[in-house]
């Protein structure tokens, strides 16, 4: 049990910064996830954290105590990999068993917590096959259990679920936030899948271009998204950005320095709603059913730019009818376009 | 396993394609592996007038001679210290050069050189750096105290033609293992740092072992090709001399065949050694195949 704190933590591949400085405290028994696209920063920040890749500048503290020159194995983590890294060669007992033994703990010990890691993660009857003879889900559970015998002050998660089909990877999923919330570890997990980081997290943390852009509970970063780009980000299908100049008579009531509006699918309405509201003139291009709901995307008429609402169920419009859609102001997230900002707040988040 | 079948046109164009391919097989391998056979159980008077067939003679000589058992053992020791000589430093400097990141081109390049060098041409450059009157190393061995001359002594001698041939062997294996060790995922060791052992122990529990399919190829390479390549080596530098102390199998053949014009004994020895083979190589499809378990 250990918090995990990073402060000022940077990270330069020669004269590519790849981490930006990022301020991080995980709270003891803490889940928190690491989100953002491809190339953000956030693998490199958990492999600092690992002790796989060198911290350029900056601190990283486990449980108050400075790691940033300890050894991988000093840090008292353990991590489980997108691609489960098992030891080929090994049985899962053996897989399960190796960190501990590197450690010398007795094997009255060993035995122990091994065969509770295979009670609770349900893998006792495969604990003399090799990986090769394990499906994918059950590989995904060995590396998980290597991780579990170890009892470790933190669990660090590499996209561990990334390698999994979208049945198993849903059910996967469940099976980590029970077993974190049962076992109280302080984690940190990373995943570019934002509806993984959505039902996983304590806390998200979503990242872009090596900074961290928002730190938040999962309704907060939805709710009110800090930055243009976390609100294009989280949420699916995404935030529509408007720019307030293609609006028709931009409404009065928008906070100053307002110049890009977003609106989410779900709060764009083909029904005048009353109140104070935005109306967008546009026609339909496409409609696409999704089961219990559509997404139809219209073409606006004032500047061309395409914006999507979803509706619940299949409504009778035709593709190239004229439409109007209207927006509660109470719904609208007003930003700036150059700092990427909220405007209607002044953000203290980090 | 599907493969796509041809339908040929007309019944002997099959047989006219494969005949180049047949022919050479037959003409350089299948005919002097038969004559072999057939002359290891003749034996030719001196003058070469007479053959007279004598079954198992020879070979029942052969095993009586104490020069062959000489031999026999000779080759073991040859055998054995080049395979892991040359195994061991090849592994070595795998690992070194997978791990520098910048230059690693650089050091494979210069340690692929040596395969490209003739057998012969190897056994020459060894024999004038150890050459007891002119070469480098016996002039610095002296002033270390040691007295080479394997000319006389026969140790010495073996230690030459070991080095000579390891030497020679080494980039072969090292290209092995570098394209091996290249395949051991980098989450494999990461994995392991991160469950607490230290790079050697990292390294014989985790690398190696998965490493096991490419050292079991190389082990079967090198024991062929020591017992087998290495004539052109022993015959530049040693003649299997002195007293015998580097007459493996192989030279052996040719020193009592070409030398000793005892075409039978000669003959009997290559089929010994053709046994060999064939057994190695079965060991090597048995084993191979499968992949040595992990």
């Amino acid at each position: 049990m250990a918090t995990i704190d990073l402060i000022d933590l940077k990270k330069n591949y020669g004269n590519v910064p790849a981490v930006k400085g990022v301020n991080l405290r995980v709270a003891d028994g803490e889940l928190i996830v690491l989100v953002g696209p491809s190339g953000c920063g956030k693998s490199t920040l958990l492999r600092m954290v690992a002790g796989l890749e060198t911290v350029s500048e900056g601190r990283i503290e486990i449980g108050g105590r400075d790691v940033v020159k300890a050894e991988p194995a000093e840090r008292d983590i353990a991590m489980v990999f997108q691609n489960y890294a098992l030891y080929p060669h090994m049985t899962v007992r053996g897989n399960l068993e190796y960190g501990l033994k590197n450690r010398g703990t007795p094997r009255a010990e060993i035995d122990r917590r091994v065969q509770e890691a295979a009670d609770i993660l349900e893998i006792g009857a495969l604990l003399d096959r090799k990986p090769r003879q394990l499906s994918g889900g059950q590989r995904q559970r060995v590396a998980m259990g290597r991780a579990i015998v170890r009892e470790p002050a933190a669990f660090l998660f590499d996209e561990p679920l990334s390698n999994l089909d979208a049945k198993l990877r849903v059910q996967m999923r469940v099976e980590i936030r029970k077993l974190q919330r049962r076992l109280k570890t302080t984690s940190l997990y990373v995943t570019h899948d934002q509806l993984e980081a959505m039902t996983l997290a304590d806390r998200l943390v979503v990242m872009n271009g090596g900074l961290v852009e928002q730190i938040g509970t999962p309704t907060e970063v939805y709710d009110r998204p800090a930055t243009v780009f976390v609100a294009g980000f989280i949420g699916s299908p995404p935030m529509n950005l408007i720019p307030v100049s293609s609006l028709s008579g931009a409404p009065a009531a928008l906070p100053r320095n307002t110049d890009i509006i977003g609106i989410r699918p779900d709060a764009l309405f083909l029904d005048p709603q009353g109140g104070d509201a935005i109306a967008l003139a546009g026609k339909v291009e496409l409609l696409e059913p999704i089961g219990g709901e559509s997404h139809l995307h219209v073409r606006l008429d004032s500047s061309g730019q395409s914006v999507v609402l979803s509706v619940p169920g299949r409504p009778d419009i035709a593709e190239g009818s004229a439409v109007t859609l209207h927006a509660r102001l109470a719904d609208i997230h007003p930003y700036n376009a150059q700092t990427g900002r909220r405007t209607d707040e002044t953000v203290a988040n980090l | 396993m599907q493969t796509k079948r041809t339908i040929f046109p007309n019944k002997l164009l099959p047989y006219a394609l494969l005949a180049p391919q047949l022919a050479v097989t037959l003409v350089f391998f299948i005919w002097p592996a038969f004559q072999a056979v057939k002359s290891s159980f003749e034996r030719e008077d001196p003058f070469g007038f007479r053959t007279t067939f004598i079954w198992f003679e020879n070979y029942a000589r052969l095993f009586a001679d104490p020069g062959y058992v000489n031999s026999l053992q000779k080759t073991a020791i040859f055998s054995v210290s080049v395979t892991l000589l040359s195994m061991s430093l090849s592994l070595l400097l795998a690992v070194a050069v997978t791990r520098v990141i910048r230059s690693n081109r650089a050091y494979t390049t210069l340690l692929v050189w040596p395969y490209a060098v003739a057998p012969v041409v190897v056994g020459i450059l060894w024999w004038f750096m150890f050459n007891p009157t002119i070469g480098i190393a016996p002039y610095i061995l002296r002033g270390l105290g040691i007295s080479w001359n394997h000319r006389i002594d026969g140790n010495q001698a073996m230690i030459l033609v070991v080095i000579a041939a390891s030497w020679k062997q080494i980039s072969y294996n090292f290209l092995f293992f570098v394209a091996g060790l290249q395949s051991v995922p980098q989450s494999l060791t990461e994995a392991a740092a991160i469950d607490g052992a230290g790079p050697f122990k990292r390294f014989w529990t985790i690398v190696f072992p998965l490493l096991s399919p490419t050292t079991f190829f190389l082990l079967i390479v090198n024991i062929n090709y020591s017992m087998f390549d290495t004539f052109g080596l022993i015959d530049a530098t040693t003649n299997g001399g002195p007293n015998q102390a580097t007459n493996i199998l192989v030279y052996k053949v040719y020193a009592d065949g070409f030398l000793g014009l005892n075409i039978g004994s000669s003959a009997a020895q290559s089929v010994v050694l053709m046994l060999i083979v064939i057994a190695l190589t079965a060991i090597q499809f048995r084993y191979i195949e499968r992949r040595v378990q992990y």
